[in-house]
């Protein structure tokens, strides 16, 4: 047990800093702070080791296989964390002049390019910094161009019961209703049910394809006409764009304005929760009110590429102040460089692994399966999924009281992440599974062998798990309850 | 590529297992109408060497802060970042960790992420703290969503907030995007010639939601009156105050004064200014916020043994359980990069953080003495104090002076506040932090001093 606040070397311990250039400052008095926050007083070796002890603590894609389906867990290529430490990255001021910045903006302005061909769209921002936020920017985007063309009685967005928790409460955010359609039964978008809710009323449709469960909408094109027939927008929500690059996109889905993880696709590492980032891309109707400054190239009279910020003319304004998270658009670079034109076989391996890993655990050797408890069944019927893939626990709640918590939690002593737990929430007992591209067969292989034992293991040793992580399970309702949200320093 | 997937060359293999012959099979799904026909027009694949040669090449092309004077500041600031945080926060288990739904592998992130804001806590004097927002703008808008939530029931102004008319208009324009859609009305608190909040004006933003003010404020300075603006807005009006993290370590915190919500930018702790991203948001608030408060929160907990366990907590207000009743739509935020500001922090120390405030009051000490005594130019604001930013009256356009500086005296002079208010073109913006040394001082002294010459 490593414990920061437990560091209270002499005073002045820590960081030591050149001399000041002056010791005089002039703070009113009232003003003045009386005394110091209790930081830690600790030395460079004590931090350093506080720290390394804290990562053998934590689980991350480098520790194991890590299939949280939705969420895209790929290698993170290293030279792309050695290019943003580059000073010509780490130390530049977005506010310098442009001729300060021309190698960020060359950069820029490729990703831009690059990102609109993928989904085909007509422009580009990067300035959103995560998908939520992406989310929310097309929206607001989509909320002006109805008010400028007269529309903006359009009060509603409609989700599928199986979207993304973000897609709602984003659109909420800019003060829309939200309209939730079910889905089919076997999980597919209900054409029926849009066609019942679309109207004079409706501002946009927010959905992802493939869809949550992993399945590709096989009527995506008719969805877009019943919407854009009603005089509605179709945002595309790209969480799971990794499954369909050079296969498909969202321009020819028929979608208006879609955005990209960066964090997802393009391998920005999720780093605990974020920093991610959230580009839009839009069709040239809505081009005109993408957050400002966009990047332009020009030549000049000496036949150089000048880099440009452009402020488009209907700008909603800033999402972020400053140009989003560069550094991940600078990783994204690096990584979609790394594949180029092949981005398309990193999809078809993505899919690949998927659907061999959901063979894998579908198909056990009849030794095995007459070993297992019961087997769960698929969240949604499928010939092939995308990316990843859902399974329904019931089948094994019922035989043995074990629940998709239980399974989740005891993957976690083989050293695994737990897949996605109980969402898409219209799969009871989901769990959701996606290996990316970069897991080699060897390891899907031994990841289906471990979760088929453990549907055969003892269910109650299953329904107490974990018992060789760190600490055993958690218990959230003491913390909700007692909310102890911070280091109670001075009873110690 | 081909050291990035581990199963090329083996789908053949794989897709038999499945009964599969061709990688098409895979996408057979994909209706027909929809499907891409021709292949991605991109380059060809590249090795990493060739990345990282032409990363080098592409970014050599920008012009770093350090690599000469700088003095441009305005919300983002080139603190020098001990060695150690850049190695430690790119290790494999941070750096590639999910947000820790599973507590039991995520024990070190989580207690991380409590002791993250168990130091904001300390450093602004409010008893909670989120794990980070997006950046300051976006961690003030949503203070002020979350300040409406709380109070407007028992406002008299409805779903009214006040914000100084001094909070730089690209932050002003992510709170329109954010408080729009809640049809939240916003006011403006005018500021006096010198430069300071309006008291008198302030005291009609009682009975609304909230009011939004900063300190140091986007002209550099420290405002004393802002030590009084809780009693005069009432306890139902949330004070939010916009801070610069560093200035703490002189500056009182704001919890001490009254605030009810703190925000800024964490920036200048654990990393570089960096074109503006990755940053980090802070959000710190009293007690009466925290069932309306966006982002992440850890908490601590017991596992089944009894033992001392963290854990994310009050996940009912987030978008992945409540949907479009979320007290916001954060789901990715800035997690790695307050761990970041967590090393700095805790590496610098009480005394440390003292220090660092200090260098950066001391060079703006001493920035003024040089610059104010040449001839020709004038302090917007003589009897201001001010932490690590001031603002300089120059006899003709400041983005001639920058133009100048740059072009022939290597020198970042600032930052021209007419590219934030147009009335303010002969007002250059100048900061100064710990980077900042006497012979850079001098290096603008004197430049300012030629320039004033060249065009006498």
């Amino acid at each position: 047990m490593s414990d920061l606040f437990a560091f209270k070397g002499a005073e002045g311990a820590g960081y030591a800093q050149p001399k000041p250039v002056s010791n005089e400052f002039n703070i009113p008095t009232k003003l003045q702070r009386k005394e110091l926050p209790r930081w830690p007083r600790a030395s460079e070796p004590e931090i350093v080791r506080h720290y390394t002890w804290l990562s053998t603590r934590s689980h991350g894609i480098d520790s194991g296989f890590y299939p949280l389906g939705s969420c895209t867990m790929k290698h993170n290529p290293r030279v792309n964390e050695r290019i943003v430490q580059l000073s010509g990255m780490n130390d530049i001021h977005p506010l310098a002049p442009a001729s300060h910045l021309q190698g960020l903006m060359a950069i820029f302005h490729e990703m831009q390019e690059m990102l609109a061909h993928c989904a085909g769209m007509d422009a580009v921002t990067l300035q959103p910094v995560a998908g939520a936020q992406g989310e929310f920017t097309a929206i607001r985007c989509i909320q002006e161009y109805h008010r400028d063309i007269g529309e903006e009685h359009r009060n509603k967005v409609i989700v599928p019961d199986s979207a993304h928790g973000t897609n709602p409460a984003s659109a909420a955010m800019c003060g829309y209703e939200i309209i939730e359609i079910p889905s089919q039964d076997d999980g597919r978008l209900d054409l029926d049910a849009l066609r019942a809710v679309v109207g004079d009323d409706t501002a946009a449709m927010m959905i992802t394809n493939p869809s949550t469960l992993g399945v590709f909408e096989p009527e995506i094109a008719e969805a877009a006409e019943i919407v854009h027939s009603a005089g509605g927008q179709m945002y595309y929500d790209g969480a799971n764009f990794n499954a369909i690059l050079g296969k498909t996109n969202p321009g020819l889905m028929g979608f208006d304005a879609v955005h990209y993880n960066l964090h997802k696709t393009f391998s920005q590492p999720h780093g605990g929760g974020g920093p991610g980032a959230g580009p839009i891309g839009v069709k040239s109707h809505l081009s005109d009110y993408l957050p400002a400054p966009l990047v332009t190239a020009q030549t000049d009279d000496e036949g150089y590429l000048w880099f440009d910020w452009f402020e488009p003319p209907r700008s909603i304004g800033k999402v972020q102040q400053w140009h989003g998270n560069s550094g991940a658009t600078i990783r994204a670079w690096a990584f979609y460089r790394r594949y180029g034109k092949e981005l398309e076989t990193m999809s078809e391996h993505a899919v690949l692994n998927a659907n061999y890993l959901r063979h894998k655990i579908m198909n056990p050797s009849t030794e095995i399966l007459s070993s297992i408890h019961a087997m769960p069944v698929d969240g949604a019927p499928a010939e092939v999924v995308k990316h990843e893939f859902t399974l329904n626990m019931t089948p094994v709640k019922e035989a043995t009281g074990v629940t998709g918590k239980d399974v989740a939690k005891r993957l976690l002593d083989y050293g695994y992440m737990a897949p996605t737990l109980y969402f898409p929430m219209i799969v009871p007992e989901c769990l959701m599974f996606e290996p990316t591209e970069t897991e080699s067969k060897e390891a899907i292989d031994k990841f289906a062998e471990d979760f088929l034992n453990i549907l055969a293991e003892d269910p109650e040793y299953v329904k107490t798990a974990p018992h060789e992580t760190p600490v055993k399970r958690v218990d959230e309702v003491w913390a909700a309850r007692n909310l102890v949200l911070r280091h109670p320093l001075d009873e110690e | 590529m081909v050291d990035q997937l581990p199963n090329l060359g083996r789908e053949k293999q794989m897709l038999a297992e499945m009964g599969m012959s061709s990688m098409d099979d895979l996408f057979s799904d994909i209706p027909t109408g929809v499907q891409r026909k021709v292949p991605l027009d991109l380059p060809e694949p590249q090795t990493e060497e060739e990345i990282f040669r032409e990363a080098q090449m592409l970014l050599g092309m920008n012009v770093p802060v350090n690599s000469r004077p700088s003095f441009i500041g305005a919300g983002l600031y080139s603190n020098y970042v001990p060695s150690m945080v850049p190695m430690l926060a790119t290790r494999g288990e941070f750096l590639t960790a999910y947000t820790p739904y599973q507590p039991e592998v995520s024990q070190g992130f989580l207690q991380a992420m409590w002791e993250f804001q168990t130091m904001i806590s300390e450093l602004v004097e409010l008893p909670v703290s989120n794990v980070s927002m997006y950046d300051a703008s976006t961690a003030a808008a949503e203070a002020i969503t979350c300040a409406v939530r709380v109070h407007d029931r028992k406002s008299t102004q409805k779903s009214t907030i006040y914000v100084s008319e001094l909070v730089p208009p690209h932050r002003m324009s992510v709170i329109h995007n954010y408080t729009q859609g809640a049809d939240i009305v916003i006011k403006k608190i005018p500021h006096g010639d010198d430069g300071l909040l309006n008291l008198d004006a302030a005291a009609e933003a009682e009975g609304a939601c909230a009011v939004y003010v900063e300190q140091p404020n986007a002209f550099g300075l420290l405002d004393e009156g802002l030590c009084k603006l809780k009693s005069i807005i009432g306890d139902n009006t949330a004070l939010i105050v916009g801070v610069q993290p560093v200035s703490l370590g002189l500056v009182s915190p704001p919890g001490s004064y009254g605030a009810d919500i703190v925000v800024g930018e964490g920036q200048p702790f654990g990393i570089g200014p960096t074109a503006g991203g990755p940053i980090y948001g802070l959000f710190a608030c009293t007690e009466a916020y925290i069932r309306q408060m966006p982002g992440r929160i850890v908490g601590l907990s017991r596992d089944s043994d009894g033992e001392r366990a963290f854990t994310l907590t009050l996940s009912t207000r987030e978008q992945h359980i409540r949907r479009h009743r979320a007290t916001s739509n954060i789901c990715s935020n800035e997690t790695l990069i307050a761990l970041m500001g967590s090393m700095h922090m805790a590496l610098l120390g009480p005394e440390g953080l003292e220090s660092l405030a200090i260098r950066n009051a001391g060079a703006c000490s001493a920035a003024k003495a040089a610059i104010f005594s040449i001839e020709g130019i004038e302090s917007a604001h003589p009897n201001g104090f001010h932490f690590n930013e001031f603002v300089v009256k120059l006899p003709s356009e400041a983005s001639k002076l920058l133009q100048y500086l740059d072009e022939e005296c290597d020198v970042t002079g600032g930052f021209d506040l007419s590219n934030w208010w147009p009335e303010y073109d002969n007002q250059l913006l100048i900061c100064t932090t710990d980077q900042i040394d006497i012979e850079d001082i001098e290096q603008l002294a004197e430049g300012i001093s030629k320039w004033l010459e060249v065009n006498a």
